[in-house]
């Protein structure tokens, strides 16, 4: 009997012996990363500014794909074979990330793209290295200097840089080039264009023109409406109404831009069932020719590619929002490479993202991904490799007569975009007049200024 | 409540015990021994995976945090302030009950239904019909959602072009993306993916229904429906309690994945419940604060519908 006892006293102790060795573990494993990071560091500054140890690089996989940042990566290992580049890469890696960052041990370079990063939450949670004096330094291979070669210039807040814009993407409207000339549709050149080539689809192909994710109301936010803004209002409206400015949101020429979205949905331009479409099954429709017309960004062809149908041809125009004479416009979105204000090693990281903003590498960046690096001075019309919508499309912004460029200061607070988009889901369904509209965007405005 | 029919159990199963301990001995040490062998793991268990959670998420709810960094602010009961000022609030709580009700009611109905049928009328083919109806269950909610949203699509899906095909043209809308259908949609697959399991469990409870009941109800001249009605209802009443206060839990504290996969509570917040609306401000609008807040509404929610229904859904257990 006692043995029996014996036997089940150990197998108890045995179990709470191995809950404690797990316990023990988890906080083990967290103490070895530290001091394991704290070595790297330590290698990093001992070197005297020599580069190595480990460089954790977080980036984000979406649209663009990751093969420029395969090449990247790949070079930067020969050139420094001392650093232990570490890639956390995905389409859902800033969610994965996020643990390590709250709990202050993040990658050292941080590309901010995707669903579930913020650049403006980063910067007002202090996560982010403030680069304003390090940047004045760097060269490009011929001596340029990198803050005088971007295109749009790094978003500021308060002043101060914490991020350099990697990639110049812009929203604009897309349409199959093919499919427009076979059938005749104009391409529009303005709203009134817009919507008499929308008429013209509507009663010749029998379907709605128009599409766009009505789960992410963003997208149309982003894609038709900072363009009107900016061709209404230029870049004091853009920035008034992204920082949330009293009165800006009920202003004239903000009315009369949603007057615009109110006529499409009463002449029946939108899809009738956008409000539930996610972004892939919008572009899935564009691609079907259930609509017409789209708007999102340079990625689409590159998102898509595995869904082209056969003769399919990509056509790209700013989104013609503006009125009759006036020049098209863009507002360009970046998206930025950082770096950790606790990068672990912050030399290896400013090593790699002085290493990645080159002209040869914005050359092969339009190749892989069919979007441009937001660097001046690549010639991407020589290049056969590269879209030819991109050209087209470069080359049309590069025309001050043809496209204006407007620039918003930073993104809008998902605080205020939410309520906005919200409320313009329901001005696009029918459910709610311009005026309606305004009022509500005001009121989220308001909230979000408190 | 079901606990009458227990003291009629207790007195052997006490005695045996007895027995057991003249004949082998249990010392007290041992008995506690094993108490603990089974308690102590279970009650860690608990603690970290239930205990822990509940209270972190009590304590973040007094915090201005993002949710994505270090920084959080000490900040009272600014987040229950906000909480009652929130005009969306209030819309979630009501799609939550609608959600609630609706399948509560179509659950219960279709389950019952089915499984009486399954057992009652001797179906050839019932083993066949308690696998298909079973199918649902062993499917991801996620793959539910989706299959179900191209049957919603309003010009590739099943049910427009069904309506099409039978010439309601003028029924055919676009149900997700409607304002107003869009939460009435979301109750179909609903109850769609919840009758197996219910059906199951008042299986069980019929079958074990003694068939000498209905025999002498039907001698004594009561139709099938008055059978149902008199014997089986009252007979299976713990079943359905359980049936119902666990489709009450699972959707106050589920729905979320449903509306998540097919709407992402849009257009416009009219499929929004408390769980989508938590998720939408932790992880999208990066208000994890607030975002635990809510979570706490959603407790206080679930417990106080829990205690309300227990007490409406009391009644003696039934014994012929």
């Amino acid at each position: 009997m006692k043995k029996i006892i014996n036997v089940r006293t150990l197998f108890l102790f045995a179990v709470m012996l191995m809950l404690a060795l797990v316990v023990a573990c988890s906080s083990d494993d967290g103490g070895n990363e530290d001091s394991g990071s704290d070595k790297s560091v330590n290698t990093a500054e001992g070197g005297n500014g020599e580069i190595s140890g480990d460089l954790e690089i977080q980036y984000f996989v979406g649209g663009y794909g990751d093969s420029w940042w395969k090449e990247v990566i790949g070079d930067f290992k020969e050139k420094y074979p001392d650093v232990n580049v570490i890639e956390h890469a995905g389409p859902n890696i800033n969610d994965e990330m996020r643990s390590r960052w709250v709990s202050n041990d993040p990658p050292d370079v941080v590309y901010i793209d995707g669903a579930g990063s913020s650049e403006t939450q980063m910067v007002e949670d202090g996560q982010l290295m403030n680069l304003t004096d390090w940047v004045q330094d760097i060269e490009l291979d011929n001596g340029d200097k990198l803050v005088d070669s971007f295109i749009v210039e790094p978003g500021k807040f308060d002043g101060e840089i914490y991020s350099l814009p990697l990639v110049f993407d812009t929203w604009g409207t897309w349409y199959d080039k093919a499919w427009f000339e076979e059938e005749g549709f104009k391409v529009p050149s303005d709203f009134d264009s817009f919507m008499s080539s929308m008429q013209e689809i509507k009663k010749e192909a029998d379907i709605e023109p128009f599409v766009t994710s009505g789960q992410h109301p963003y997208y149309f936010l982003r894609g038709m409406l900072y363009p009107a803004f900016g061709a209404a209002g230029g870049d004091e409206l853009l920035a008034d109404l992204i920082t949330g400015k009293e009165g800006a949101w009920t202003s004239d020429v903000v009315l009369e831009t949603m007057k615009k979205v109110e006529k499409m949905q009463k002449e029946g331009m939108f899809d009738e069932g956008l409000g539930a479409l996610n972004h892939t099954q919008s572009q899935m429709n564009f691609l079907l020719h259930e609509n017409a017309f789209i708007p999102v960004g340079f990625w689409l062809p590159n998102e898509m590619a595995n869904d082209i149908p056969d003769g399919l041809e990509f056509g790209f125009i700013p989104s013609p929002m503006q009125d009759k004479g006036e020049p098209f416009a863009i507002v360009p979105d970046l998206r930025p490479l950082a770096i950790a204000e606790n990068a672990e090693n912050p030399e290896a990281a400013k090593a790699f993202v002085e290493f990645a903003f080159t002209r040869d590498y914005a050359m092969s960046f339009s190749e892989h991904t069919g979007a441009i690096m937001n660097i001046t001075g690549v010639d991407l019309t020589k290049n056969e490799n590269v879209p030819s919508y991109l050209t087209e499309a470069n080359a049309m912004i590069n025309d001050p007569e043809q496209v204006q460029i407007y620039e918003k200061p930073h993104p809008m607070s998902a605080d205020l975009e939410t309520p906005i988009g919200n409320a313009l889901m329901s001005l696009m369904l029918g459910n709610m007049s311009a005026e309606e509209f305004v009022q509500e965007a005001e009121k989220a405005a308001a909230d979000y200024r408190k | 409540m079901g606990y009458r029919a227990f003291p009629l159990l207790h007195v052997p199963y006490r005695s045996f015990l007895k027995g057991k301990s003249d004949g082998m001995v249990q010392s007290k040490k041992q008995k506690y021994t094993f108490l603990a062998f089974c308690l102590i793991p279970t009650f860690i268990m608990f603690a970290i995976f239930t205990l822990y959670p509940l209270f972190s998420g009590l304590y973040y709810s007094f915090f201005d945090w993002s949710g994505s960094s270090q920084n959080k602010d000490f900040i009272g009961i600014d987040n229950y302030i906000k909480l009652f000022n929130d005009a969306i609030i209030p819309g979630t709580i009501i799609h939550d009950y609608f959600l609630v009700a609706t399948k509560v009611i179509g659950i219960m109905v279709m389950a019952l239904f089915i499984a009486v049928a399954l057992t009652q009328l001797k179906i050839k083919e019932a083993p066949f019909y308690r696998i298909v109806f079973f199918f649902p269950n062993i499917m991801s909610v996620v793959v539910i959602g989706i299959l179900w949203t191209f049957i919603y699509n309003p010009s590739l899906g099943l049910i427009n072009s069904g309506l099409e095909f039978i010439g309601l043209e003028s029924w055919a809308r676009p149900w997700l993306g409607s304002e107003t259908w869009a939460l009435p949609s979301l109750v179909l697959p609903s109850i769609w993916a919840g009758i197996g399991l219910f059906m199951l469990m008042l299986m069980g409870g019929i079958a074990n229904v003694s068939k000498s009941y209905y025999e002498a109800a039907e001698i004594d001249g009561a139709n099938e429906w008055q059978q149902f009605w008199k014997v089986t209802l009252p007979l299976i009443w713990p079943q359905i309690k359980i049936s119902v206060l666990y489709i009450v839990i699972t959707t106050l504290n589920g729905s979320f994945i449903i509306v998540q996969v097919m709407t992402g509570g849009g257009p416009n917040n009219s499929t929004h419940v408390m769980g989508s609306y938590l998720y939408q401000q932790a992880f999208v609008q990066f208000n994890f604060g607030y975002g635990a807040t809510i979570g706490v509404m959603i407790l206080i929610f679930s417990l106080l519908t829990v205690l309300i229904l227990q007490f409406f859904m009391r009644r003696d257990k039934v014994e012929y």
